[in-house]
């Protein structure tokens, strides 16, 4: 079940009407917020669920005894790992390992062992991990109910695609009792609609009208198309991502909770440094905390920070997918930031250059990234510097009016956005509902036929 | 803070739904029928939206979806 289909609306709305029903029983409020999580995940695979109870049950007992014994805490680490490990990479050492193997009988054993990858995985082990970590480092105090953990870990709205919640800022939500304003409402209703305005429209658009074939048939394209498209993906993939953050974000606040912000306007930043502060903050803050700090940061010389570097941004690389593709393009953002702290202070009036060179840099590394593997990567660089492409595709006015607008959401001014969100704030109760739902609708209407993924739900 | 208003966005939310459903042809039918077997309550359910589906036909509904939808594909190029 994704959020941009009728099967949800018809879902959250039962869901929300229930959540406002028991909204005076918080114990009530609890069961029913992970029975409907529950039943959002099973509507992939009902067996998943086992696995996210499962993740469940380690963290809240790896929450408990944590702060006391340091073995409690390490075998719960090491279970939460292994878990993602086997689901997520377990597909792609056993094809590598085949590889290096061969022509040999256990090559083509490994090569027909295969696991189904639960969707999520990724977001939910690392919420599982940071409890564990939080609980042992003091920073919370573990949970004696395993519900709350539950809550915490299967809450359906950002379940899939994150944004990857701390329990510090989680937990003490479900405490309190229930309260949603107009000002939680308005500001959930024009994220909604931004959220899905983003994913249904510009990066769907996006993918159909000029990514998907570009990226399919490099070898026909000249280098303009070639460069459209690659800034194509990267507001397409910004707009998927950052489209399903928002209305996560928004369907969290209608139930009663806040979330931190996930996107910061990225593609105007001013460095590598300064887009990941902008770019999926909840996973680079988690990075940050749970891996380079540990590894020891920014402390030790040059050469050693450099090492935390790149071991952190290859290890943020395998994070997002189980490919060498992925390995490449956390280790090149390592590379790149390396470089970029190695020249800090030093660049002069060439400052001026910064965000044109820092998005340059990030659309180049999208690349990878977007072309699945080498051969693919090697064929669109090729492209970027072919003069004539027998069979260019053609750019249309929709299409570049897309990009126009992903980039226009990069660079307006927040205060427009906060003076829409202050008008809908504004509103009575009938008229956000009456916006959210024909917003929805024409939505819906502008929308392509059938449901396109979202690209980080692979991850 | 307060949690007034809360009652009035959930009815005017279902109020929508129901507009939508009327007036969107055999969309919520279609779905129904894509949506994964809800086992014992399956048939229930089905004849259910199939009951009030007939009961839709029977108003003679436009299918206003459809037509916005059009005009937003034409006029945008969206094809």
């Amino acid at each position: 079940m994704v959020f941009p289909t009728l099967q949800f609306v018809l879902f959250f709305a039962v869901v929300y009407g229930l959540n406002l029903a028991v909204a005076g029983a918080a114990a009530w409020r609890k069961a029913l917020l992970i029975a409907a999580s529950y039943v959002f995940y099973a509507a992939w695979d009902w067996r998943f669920c086992l696995l996210m109870a499962g993740v469940s049950a380690i963290a809240w007992a790896g929450g408990l005894g944590a702060r006391r014994h340091r073995w409690a805490r390490g075998l719960s680490i090491v279970l939460l790992i292994g878990t993602l490990a086997l689901f997520k990479y377990f597909n792609f050492f056993t094809l590598s390992l085949a590889q290096l193997l061969q022509d040999s009988v256990l090559a083509r054993d490994l090569s027909l062992l295969r696991v189904i990858l639960p969707v999520g995985i990724s977001f939910y082990t690392f919420q599982a991990i940071s409890y564990v970590m939080d609980c042992a480092r003091g920073e919370i105090a573990p949970r004696r109910n395993p519900f709350d953990v539950a809550l915490y870990i299967s809450f359906f709205p950002q379940l899939v695609a994150g944004p990857i919640v701390r329990a510090a800022d989680f937990l003490p939500q479900i405490d309190r009792p229930f309260a949603v304003d107009a000002a939680m409402r308005g500001a959930a209703v024009v994220l909604i609609l931004s959220g899905l305005f983003k994913k249904m429209v510009v990066a769907n658009y996006l993918s159909v009208l000029l990514v998907d074939p570009v990226f399919a048939y490099p070898e026909g394209q000249d280098a303009a198309v070639t460069a459209l498209a690659v800034l194509g993906y990267g507001i397409q993939i910004y707009c998927d991502f950052s489209g399903y953050s928002d209305i996560a974000i928004g369907i969290a606040l209608l139930l009663g909770y806040r979330f931190m912000r996930n996107f910061d306007q990225p593609y105007r930043a001013r460095g590598l440094s300064d887009f990941w502060r902008r770019w999926h903050i909840s996973l680079s803050s988690w990075i940050r905390d749970y891996l380079y700090i540990p590894l020891g940061g920014n402390r030790g010389t040059p050469a050693r920070v450099t090492v935390n570097l790149l071991l952190t941004m290859t290890l943020a690389g395998l994070w997002h997918g189980a490919g060498w593709n992925f390995l490449a393009w956390g280790f090149l953002h390592g590379l790149a930031l390396a470089a970029e702290r190695a020249i800090r202070g030093r660049t002069g009036a060439l400052s001026v250059l910064s965000i044109p060179v820092t998005l340059l840099i990030v659309l180049a590394l999208w690349i990878p990234f977007r072309a699945s593997d080498w051969d693919g990567t090697l064929a669109i660089l090729s492209a970027l510097t072919r003069a004539e492409g027998f069979a260019a595709t053609a750019i249309t006015g929709p299409a570049l009016a897309l990009i126009a607008l992903g980039l226009a959401m990069n660079w307006l001014p927040m205060r427009w956005r906060d003076r829409v969100e202050g008008g809908v704030i504004r509103l009575p109760a009938w008229a956000q509902a009456a916006l959210l739902a024909a917003g929805t609708v024409t939505l819906f209407a502008a929308a392509q036929d059938g449901v396109a993924p979202f690209i980080y739900f692979q991850f | 803070m307060g949690t007034r208003g809360n009652p009035t966005f959930l009815a005017t939310l279902w109020a929508a739904l129901i507009l939508a459903w009327i007036f969107s042809g055999e969309q919520f039918l279609d779905l129904m029928f894509a949506m994964p077997d809800a086992g014992a309550v399956d048939d229930w359910l089905l004849g259910i939206v199939v009951r009030a589906e007939d009961m839709r036909a029977a108003w003679g509904a436009p299918d206003l979806f459809a037509s916005w939808r059009g005009l937003l594909h034409r006029t945008f190029g969206l094809g």
